[in-house]
């Protein structure tokens, strides 16, 4: 039982740094991405590719899947990020539809058997095999990111941004170079999100291209929405819940997603705020006119 | 036939008309004039429905229409050439008169109305299946008046249709005003160019940051000092020389 | 070989650039993505399949049936998933588009299973030979309905009173207005032509590919976003010229560069259009 809870702690702590990530780019780019789960995917990935393969020690490995997700992240930012709020959306759910065509098609990630045989994290000799070490690795991450997160809201560049996303014309006049920022913001919040994907790897030791579909994609997009788009202590209530609810309720596993649509449409109607409210990075434009 | 009484109205939060009351009468003409921010805009548009009123009431016609929405207003007989005319650009000029009368019926009588309007403006009628985004300003204006008249209105609004054009076209807009005055069509009109508006009007009223300062015949405002120092220009030539 | 590859082009394309009709005029009109637009299309297909089995209807009923019903279904999103969300930020109305995306998708699946579906066709189709070249009469019927609903619709747009008084709320909504126009209105007409259009491109393409199933609107859906894309949001002979070239570019890139990849020609099309020509083909050359 105690081992059962470990488990849901330690994936809980992943969706917490995959939905922060992703909060990020609602709260403060002000759009949306539905390839979320493919940059968690690119993580995942590729930490498992070069620790099978080329038996990289954990921490290179986790540098290695970070930039390689910030990258693509930046690649895919670059061209949309210059446009309108909806062209992300479309874009970065194409990027994860052609994510999950290769990783299905090429030889080397294993189609869809995927990749078995991840090793657990090893770093300066400490091993991370047992699950309160790997709570305990997944939680300093955590802190991390919400460290950081949080330093960037406080500082200039925080409100910069901020300042981009309740109104863009305003901030361009004030001379802010608005696309960079969005861009750098998208980069970040894409290698977040392989950092995710890294620690659910080695913890899962086994990766298909099964948890790195839409469904992930959209049930990130549901726990910022539920926790509170722009908030970051939302995003912890958001991850929590809707990770923990699910295997709660395992018997209604078909009707998931049924009642993740019902559940996004139904928070924008009635609570667009979500659970949290208004947050440290709280979005002027949930409010009508 | 068009009485507005106390008329508070406003964007988001800011109040911007700050009790407005002003009628106007039958076949009368009456200007509104007033330095920039005054509300002139602002008062047609609440008149017109496409701003909320907060307080008072519009009433045209012995009918109230403070809560309607804009499409149900010009049904009643009130249509409004909105600032800066505002044609629809990629339609071609028949087809933004036909969309003036689109809240009619009669079918037929839509038909002759765009005849006439043909005929009454004939540098439209030349370009009358070219998209309206491709004529010049004075001909814009034309059309944005034209398109109105197709709505039958009982009581034509008109937001500063001297605004951005070359002083010729202008007076070629007040001549159409004045022909519309003589067939008896009731006109409001709001103006920056208090000189023409007040030339044409029977009564104006003057705004000044959300309230009616003055009001009166159209000759006497135009002898009014205090108008013509702060409207009409006159008085600082004295002071020069 | 290369014109049978640009017929099996135009054949999808046309399918493509019905959906991406759909999603223009809703951009037009509300400046937003329908992003449920492939359940849409999904849906059209699932109501046509579904009476046709039932062995009680004739296909033309059916066929108009499922454009009906995706009708009903686009105007039914209108009044839950945007209607309550006007006002709000442009991403607001996009994700919950989104959730109700899902929320379709995933009720089909509980409804009618992940299988495929077989169309259950009353007629034969042969292969002729024109000009020397095999066509099927089935692609020929399928591009042939295709065109002619492109044309229905833009004639409607350009010579009636209702279309004009679509582009006009789509051009400038408080005008529209002051002409009697009564904006909701045409909103909702708008969703119900798009979603009627997309109904059909769902049923054509269920015959085409003999193949109904929940998940069908996604690819589509994204195709036909990369077509409107191409094309020029907004403008609808744009769309139709970019889902036919879509259709033909993935058509030959699946027989002369890989067929795995077939999917994602439409995406690096959509990539370099945004990086390109962000404002598509057809921009600055419609209006003159």
């Amino acid at each position: 039982m105690a081992a059962y809870f470990l488990h849901l702690a330690i994936l809980a702590g992943i969706y917490i740094i995959l939905t922060i990530s992703l909060n990020l780019i609602i709260g403060y780019a002000g759009q949306v991405s539905l390839g979320h789960a493919a940059f968690y995917g690119i993580g995942a990935y590729t930490s498992a590719l070069v620790s099978v393969y080329w038996h990289f020690p954990f921490p290179l490995a986790l540098t290695a899947a970070v930039l390689t997700t910030a990258v693509c992240g930046l690649a895919l930012g670059l061209p949309t990020l210059r446009l309108r709020e909806d062209y992300l959306a479309i874009v970065t759910l194409g990027f994860g539809v052609i994510v999950d065509m290769v990783a299905l098609n090429l030889e080397i990630t294993g189609g869809p058997d995927g990749i078995v045989g991840i090793p657990a994290p090893i770093i300066l000799g400490l091993s991370f095999r047992s699950q309160p070490r790997y709570l305990g690795l997944v939680v300093l991450c955590v802190l991390s990111v919400l460290g950081l997160t949080y330093r960037l809201v406080q500082s200039y560049h925080g409100r910069a941004l901020r300042a981009i996303r309740d109104h863009e014309v305003t901030a361009q006049v004030m001379g802010i170079n608005t696309p960079a920022y969005k861009i750098a913001v998208f980069t970040l919040a894409a290698a977040l999100a392989g950092l995710a994907g890294v620690l659910y790897a080695h913890y899962i030791s086994f990766i298909n291209p099964e948890s790195f579909g839409l469904h992930t994609s959209i049930l990130a997009l549901c726990m910022v929405v539920l926790g509170g788009m722009g908030s970051l202590a939302g995003s912890i209530v958001g991850a929590l819940i809707l990770s923990v609810l699910p295997e709660l309720l395992r018997r209604f596993h078909a009707y998931q997603d049924l009642l993740y649509g019902a559940l996004l449409v139904g928070l924008l109607i009635w609570r667009p705020e979500g659970i949290m409210g208004r947050g440290n990075m709280s979005l002027k434009f949930l409010q009508k006119e | 036939m068009l009485k507005l009484t106390s008329v508070q109205a406003g964007y988001g939060r800011l109040p911007v008309l700050k009790g407005i009351s002003l009628h106007v009468r039958q076949g009368e003409v009456v200007c509104l004039i007033g330095g920039n921010g005054a509300g002139k805009t602002t008062t047609l548009k609440a008149i017109a429905g496409l701003l909320p009123i907060r307080k008072g009431q519009v009433e045209f016609a012995g009918r109230d229409l403070t809560r309607l929405p804009p499409e149900q207003i010009v049904r009643r007989g009130l249509a409004l050439v909105p600032e800066g005319r505002r044609v629809f650009a990629t339609l071609s000029v028949t087809a933004n008169l036909e969309l003036g009368a689109f809240h009619r019926q009669d079918k037929k009588e839509v038909r002759q109305d765009l005849e006439e309007m043909l005929a009454r403006f004939p540098l439209l009628k030349e370009r009358a299946h070219q998209p309206a985004g491709t004529l010049s300003g004075g001909e814009q204006q034309m059309l944005a008046i034209a398109r109105a008249l197709m709505a039958r209105p009982r009581l034509l609004m008109l937001d500063e249709p001297s605004m951005g054009l070359a002083p010729r076209i202008v007076a070629q807009v007040y001549d159409i005003l004045k022909e519309l005055q003589i067939v008896g069509v009731t006109l409001l009109l709001i103006e920056q160019n208090a000189r023409a508006a007040l030339k044409l009007a029977d009564r104006g009223y003057v705004m000044e940051t959300g309230r009616i300062i003055l009001d009166g015949a159209a000759a006497d405002l135009r002898e009014d000092p205090e108008v013509q120092r702060a409207y009409l220009g006159k008085g600082y030539q004295e002071v020069w020389e | 070989m290369f014109l049978q590859q640009l017929l099996n082009g135009l054949t999808t394309g046309s399918a493509y650039a019905l959906i991406a009709l759909g999603y223009t005029m809703i951009y037009g009109i509300l400046g937003l993505i329908n992003f449920a637009q492939g359940e849409i299309y999904m849906c059209g297909a699932f109501v046509a399949v579904l009476l046709l089995a039932s062995g009680q209807v004739s296909f033309y009923l059916a066929f108009a049936a499922g454009m009906a019903a995706a009708a009903l279904l686009g105007l039914a999103l209108e009044r839950i998933a945007f209607r309550p969300l006007r006002g709000t930020h442009p991403l607001v109305p996009l994700i919950s588009a989104i959730g109700a995306s899902i929320f379709l998708q995933s009720l089909a699946l509980l409804l009618f299973g992940p299988n495929d579906r077989a169309f259950p066709m009353q007629f034969t189709f042969q292969t002729i030979s024109l000009a020397g070249l095999p066509v099927s009469t089935l692609q020929g019927a399928i591009l042939g309905a295709a065109l002619l609903f492109m044309a229905l619709l833009v004639a409607f747009v350009r010579y009636t009173r209702y279309g004009k008084a679509i582009v006009a709320c789509a051009l400038d909504r408080d005008t529209a207005r002051l002409m009697g126009i009564n904006v909701d209105r045409m909103v909702a007409l708008t969703f119900l032509i798009g979603s009627a259009l997309s109904g059909a491109a769902g049923v054509m393409m269920a015959i085409y590919y003999n193949a109904t199933y929940p998940r069908m609107g996604l690819l589509p859906g994204l195709k036909a976003f990369s077509a409107a894309i191409l094309g020029g949001v907004g403008n609808i002979p744009g769309a139709i010229l970019g889902g036919l070239v879509l259709g033909i570019a993935e058509s030959l890139g699946a027989a002369y560069i890989s067929s795995g990849y077939k999917d994602a020609v439409a995406f690096v099309i959509l990539i370099l259009v945004l990086l390109l020509r962000p404002q598509g083909i057809l921009a600055g050359w419609q209006r003159h």
